[in-house]
C-alpha cells in the first residue's frame, strides 16, 4: 500500500487540562481551537490528520517525545505557541492554526518573535510540516538544524488573503475565553 | 614652520592613512585611518580608496582636508599573487556495491545480513530459511511498512534489516516487534540492487560501526577468499568513522579510489636549471623541490605540464596576472610560490545517497614580478584630485621597518614580518642600516580559500568571518559555549536565529552556520589553514632575508599588517619561532597602533629622518 492510496482518521481525545511537562526531550504541538473538531483541512483542503500525523513523525524519527494540546483561549499564532512552549519540558513547541499556518517557539523568546514561522500557509506542504515536526525536535535535543527552506509566492497573498481571513475568523468562533488549552490524545488509524 | 605630512600605504586589502604635523624634526600624530583597497594595488583605482581614507583620517584630525600640505605615497612593491586549487583523489563506487552516508536518525542497532528484497514483494518470497534485507522505497508509509514487516516476522519469513528511502528508520524501528537495524535517507533506492546478499549495520548513537569498516568483518559476513578481501578492503576503509552502513556484495562492486594524474610541476632557475615534480606526490614535495632549486639556482619561473591540470592551473594564473598587469600572458614570470595540501569534501561518483568523500587536493599561491606598477599615475591623478602635493616616497620594506621601530622597545638591527592578504615579507634592517627583504606568495586570503573549500561553504565572505573571528555554539537564549569549553553567560537574550547554532563571534553581531560541522571540526580547520599557510611561509620568508640562512641567528622578530593583528595567528607564530629561540611578537607602532599603519607611519617619519623619536 503506498501512501497515496489510503486516507488516515484522526481521534483527537480530551484528556482534561494541560499542564508542565517535565521531559526534557519533550516538544509540544499546541493546535488551534477548531482543529480537527468544527474544521478538519487547511487553506489547500489537506486533511488535519495528514497534517498533524507528518508533524508528530517528525518530532518521533529525531527521538523527541510529541505532545499534542489544544488553545482554547486564543487563536493566535504566536500566543499560543508561546504558551505552549512555556508548559513544554524542553521549552520548544510549535503552534499550528486550522488554515495550516504554523510557528516553532521557544520559551524565552518575546511572544512575538520565533525560531522559524511559516507565514503562507498555503504554500506549506505535507513534506514540509514532516521537516517542521524534525527540526523542533532538534532543537528540543540541542541540535543545530537547518531552518526549514521557506517558499514565498507574492500571489499568495492576493490569491488566498480573503479565504485565510475566513477561516481565522470561522476558527475564532470556537474560542472559550479564560479556557486554559487541554491535553489531547491523538490517534491515527489507517484504511485503504 | 608647521606642516601637516599624510602617509598612505596602498596594500592588497587595504588603505592605511597617517596624518602628522611637522615641526622641524619633531613629528606629531594627529590621526589614522584604514579603508578597504579599492580596486587592484597600484592602479588608478586605488584613489577613490584614498580620498575616503584621507577625508575620514582629517575629519579625526580636526583639521580640513585641504590643511595637509604633502602626502607621501608608498611605492608599492611591484609583485601581485594569485590563487588556485585543485582535486588530486577521487571516490568512485562501482555497481552501487555501497551506502555510507550518516544518516541523523538510523533505527535500531546492530548488524542483519540478508538477501536484498522489495517490500512489496516480500510475501512471495520462495525459499523461507533465507534472511532478508527489506528494500523500503519513499512511496510506502512508515505505518504500512511496520505492519507488513510484522506480518512477515509471524509468519516465519526471516528480515534481518531493512534500507529506506525517507527519513523513517525510527518511526518504522518504534513499531516493530522484532528489532531489526534500519538504514533511512538512501536518496537513490531504485539503484540499490535486489535479491544480492547485502549487510546493514547500525552503531548505537555517540558509536561507530565495528564490522563492514573492518576489512576481515567483511571478509566474515560475505565469506571471502584472501584475494576478494584485498578488493572489498576500501569499502571498509571507507565506512570508517561511520553511524549506518549498507555494503551489497555484486559481481564486480568495489570502491575505487583513483588519483586524478593532474601533472607535473616544472621549476625553471635563472641558469637553466630544471627540477620537475609530481603534483600528485603533495605540497611537501613539491616545496622540497623547490628548495632544493633555490641551493642551486634562483627561481625565474614555473610551468605547468602542458594538457594537465597543473597545466591548466597556472595558464588561469598566468592568464588572471597578465589582465591585471596589462602584460602579455607569455611575458609572465612566476617569482614565488606555496603549495598547501587540502582536503576537500567531494560527492562521491556512484554513490546512492550522497556520500562525500574527503579528497585530497593541492592549493597553490603564486606571485608575479611585474613592471613597476603605475604609483606615479595614481600619485599624479590624486594630486590633480584634490590639489595637495603628492610625493611618492620610498621602498615598502624600507618604510615597514621605519614604522616598525616606532614599536617600544626595538632597535637596529631588527626584522619584521609583514603578514597581509595577498603576500608575506619579511625584511631585516642590519645595525648599519641595509635593508634586505622577500615577498612571498601567499598569506590570509589564501588562508580563506583553504578554510572556503575545507568547509564546502562556498561562500568567500562567510569563509573571511571564519578566519577573523572565534566561535561559539548558543546553547540557549542565554548562553553559550565558546571554543575553549568556557561558558559565556549574556544578560540580553541572543537573537532567535542563532538558537541552537554554532555561531560566529565577531565584536557587535553572531553569525549563525549553516553547516552541519561541529564548533571543534571548524575549529580545527582554520587553525591547521593558518598553520599551513603562514608558519610555512613565516619560516620561509625569515630563512631569505638572515645572511647566514639559519634561523637560528636571529634573535628579534616584530610582526605587521594586517594578518598580525588575527587573534590567533601572532601566538602560532610565537610558538614556533620559540623554538628557533627568537623573540616574536606583534609589532605595536608608535605605542599606540598595534601591528597596523607600519608603512604609513614610516612614510611620514622618514620625510622628516628623525628615526623613532615620535614626540606624542
Amino acid at each position: 500500500m503506498t501512501t497515496s492510496s489510503f486516507s488516515i482518521e484522526m481521534k483527537l481525545t480530551e484528556i482534561g487540562t494541560a499542564v508542565k511537562g517535565t521531559n526534557p526531550r519533550e516538544v509540544i504541538v499546541a493546535v488551534a481551537p477548531a482543529f480537527g473538531k468544527e474544521m478538519n483541512k487547511t487553506i489547500m483542503r489537506i486533511n488535519h490528520a495528514s497534517v498533524l500525523r507528518e508533524i508528530l513523525s517528525g518530532i518521533e524519527e529525531q527521538g523527541a517525545v510529541p505532545r499534542v494540546i489544544r488553545s482554547l483561549r486564543t487563536a493566535d499564532l504566536a500566543f499560543m505557541a508561546h504558551g505552549a512552549a512555556k508548559m513544554s519540558g524542553s521549552g520548544i513547541s510549535i503552534g499550528l492554526q486550522s488554515r495550516g499556518t504554523a510557528v516553532i517557539h521557544q520559551r524565552d523568546l518575546d511572544p512575538l518573535t520565533n525560531l522559524e514561522l511559516f507565514p503562507q500557509s498555503p504554500l506549506i506542504t505535507l513534506e514540509m510540516y514532516r521537516a517542521i515536526g524534525r527540526n523542533a525536535a532538534m532543537y528540543a535535543l540541542g541540535e543545530s538544524p537547518n531552518p526549514v527552506p521557506v517558499v514565498n509566492d507574492e500571489m499568495a497573498r492576493p490569491k488566498y488573503q480573503a479565504a485565510a481571513a475566513l477561516l481565522y475568523l470561522k476558527e475564532c468562533q470556537s474560542l472559550v475565553p479564560d479556557q486554559k488549552p487541554v491535553e489531547l490524545k491523538a490517534e491515527f488509524l489507517i484504511k485503504d | 614652520m608647521k606642516k601637516i605630512l599624510a602617509g598612505v600605504d596602498i596594500g592588497n586589502s587595504s588603505t592605511e592613512v597617517a596624518i602628522a604635523s611637522v615641526e622641524g624634526d619633531h613629528a606629531e600624530f594627529l590621526s589614522q585611518h584604514l579603508v578597504k583597497t579599492t580596486g587592484i594595488k597600484g592602479t588608478i583605482d586605488n584613489v577613490k580608496g584614498i580620498r575616503r581614507a584621507l577625508q575620514e583620517a582629517a575629519k579625526k584630525a580636526g583639521i580640513e582636508l585641504k590643511d595637509i600640505d604633502l602626502i607621501r605615497l608608498n611605492d608599492a612593491v611591484p609583485v601581485i599573487g594569485d590563487l588556485a586549487m585543485d582535486l588530486i583523489s577521487e571516490t568512485i563506487i562501482t555497481e552501487s556495491s555501497m551506502i555510507g552516508h550518516n544518516p541523523d536518525t538510523p533505527g535500531g542497532a546492530g548488524l542483519g545480513v540478508g538477501v536484498t528484497i522489495l517490500i512489496n514483494e516480500l510475501f512471495e518470497v520462495e525459499e523461507k530459511d533465507q534472511d532478508y534485507i527489506a528494500v523500503i522505497p519513499k512511496s510506502f508509509d512508515y505505518e504500512w511498512v511496520a505492519q507488513r514487516l510484522n506480518q512477515a516476522e509471524s509468519k516465519g519469513i526471516s528480515i534481518t534489516g531493512a534500507i529506506v528511502q525517507k527519513d523513517d528508520g525510527v518511526l518504522i524501528h518504534n513499531r516493530l516487534n522484532k528489532k531489526i537495524p534500519i538504514v533511512d535517507e538512501v536518496a537513490l533506492i531504485e539503484k540499490v540492487p535486489l535479491l544480492k546478499l547485502a549487510a546493514v549495520e547500525v552503531a548505537l548513537p555517540g558509536h561507530v560501526i565495528r564490522t563492514l569498516s573492518n576489512p576481515y568483518g567483511l571478509s566474515t559476513v560475505f565469506q571471502l577468499d584472501p584475494d576478494q578481501t584485498i578488493q572489498i578492503a576500501l569499502v571498509a576503509k571507507a565506512l570508517v568513522g561511520n553511524r549506518s552502513a549498507v555494503v551489497i556484495r555484486t559481481p564486480q562492486g568495489e570502491v575505487v579510489e583513483r588519483k586524478i594524474e593532474a601533472g607535473r610541476i616544472i621549476l625553471i632557475g635563472t641558469n637553466n636549471q630544471q627540477l620537475e615534480v609530481s603534483i600528485n606526490d603533495g605540497a611537501e614535495a613539491i616545496m622540497n623541490t623547490y628548495e632544493k632549486l633555490e641551493m642551486l639556482d634562483t627561481l625565474a619561473d614555473v610551468r605547468g605540464e602542458t594538457g594537465t591540470n597543473v597545466g591548466g592551473m597556472f595558464n588561469g594564473l598566468r592568464h588572471d596576472l597578465a589582465e591585471l598587469t596589462g602584460q602579455l600572458s607569455n611575458e609572465i614570470t612566476i617569482s614565488d610560490f606555496l603549495a598547501v595540501d587540502a582536503v576537500i569534501p567531494t560527492s562521491i561518483s556512484g554513490a546512492m545517497a550522497g556520500e562525500l568523500s574527503m579528497e585530497s587536493g593541492v592549493a597553490l599561491a603564486s606571485m608575479v614580478k611585474t613592471d613597476k606598477v603605475p604609483v606615479q599615475r595614481v600619485a599624479s591623478l590624486l594630486e590633480k584630485e584634490i590639489g595637495i602635493a603628492v610625493e611618492v616616497g620610498g621602498v615598502e620594506a624600507e618604510m615597514a621597518i621605519c614604522g616598525a621601530l616606532t614599536t617600544p622597545g626595538t632597535r637596529k638591527p631588527i626584522v619584521i614580518l609583514d603578514m597581509g592578504g595577498g603576500s608575506t615579507d619579511a625584511a631585516m634592517m642590519n645595525k648599519a642600516g641595509k635593508i634586505t627583504s622577500s615577498h612571498l606568495a601567499g598569506a590570509g586570503d589564501m588562508v580563506t580559500m583553504l578554510i572556503n573549500s575545507e568547509l564546502a561553504l562556498g561562500d568567500k565572505e562567510l569563509a573571511e568571518k571564519i578566519k577573523k573571528y572565534p566561535l561559539g555554539k548558543v546553547l540557549s537564549l542565554f548562553h553559550m559555549q565558546l571554543e575553549d569549553g568556557t561558558m559565556l553567560f549574556s544578560e540580553t537574550p541572543f537573537p532567535p536565529y542563532t538558537f541552537g547554532k554554532v555561531v560566529i563571534r565577531e565584536e557587535q553581531d553572531l553569525t549563525p552556520l549553516s553547516s552541519k560541522v561541529s564548533m571543534e571540526k571548524i575549529r580545527e580547520i582554520r587553525r591547521s589553514a593558518k598553520r599551513r599557510v603562514f608558519v610555512t611561509n613565516a619560516l620561509r620568508a625569515l630563512k631569505r632575508v638572515i645572511p647566514t640562512g639559519n634561523l637560528k641567528h636571529l634573535s628579534f622578530v616584530a610582526m605587521v599588517g594586517g594578518s598580525a593583528l588575527d587573534f590567533e595567528i601572532p601566538q602560532m607564530l610565537t610558538e614556533e619561532l620559540g623554538k628557533y629561540g627568537i623573540v616574536a611578537g606583534f609589532a605595536n607602532i608608535r605605542g599606540t597602533e598595534g601591528p597596523r599603519n607600519a608603512v604609513a607611519t614610516g612614510l611620514v617619519l622618514s620625510s622628516v629622518r628623525i628615526g623613532h623619536e615620535v614626540l606624542k
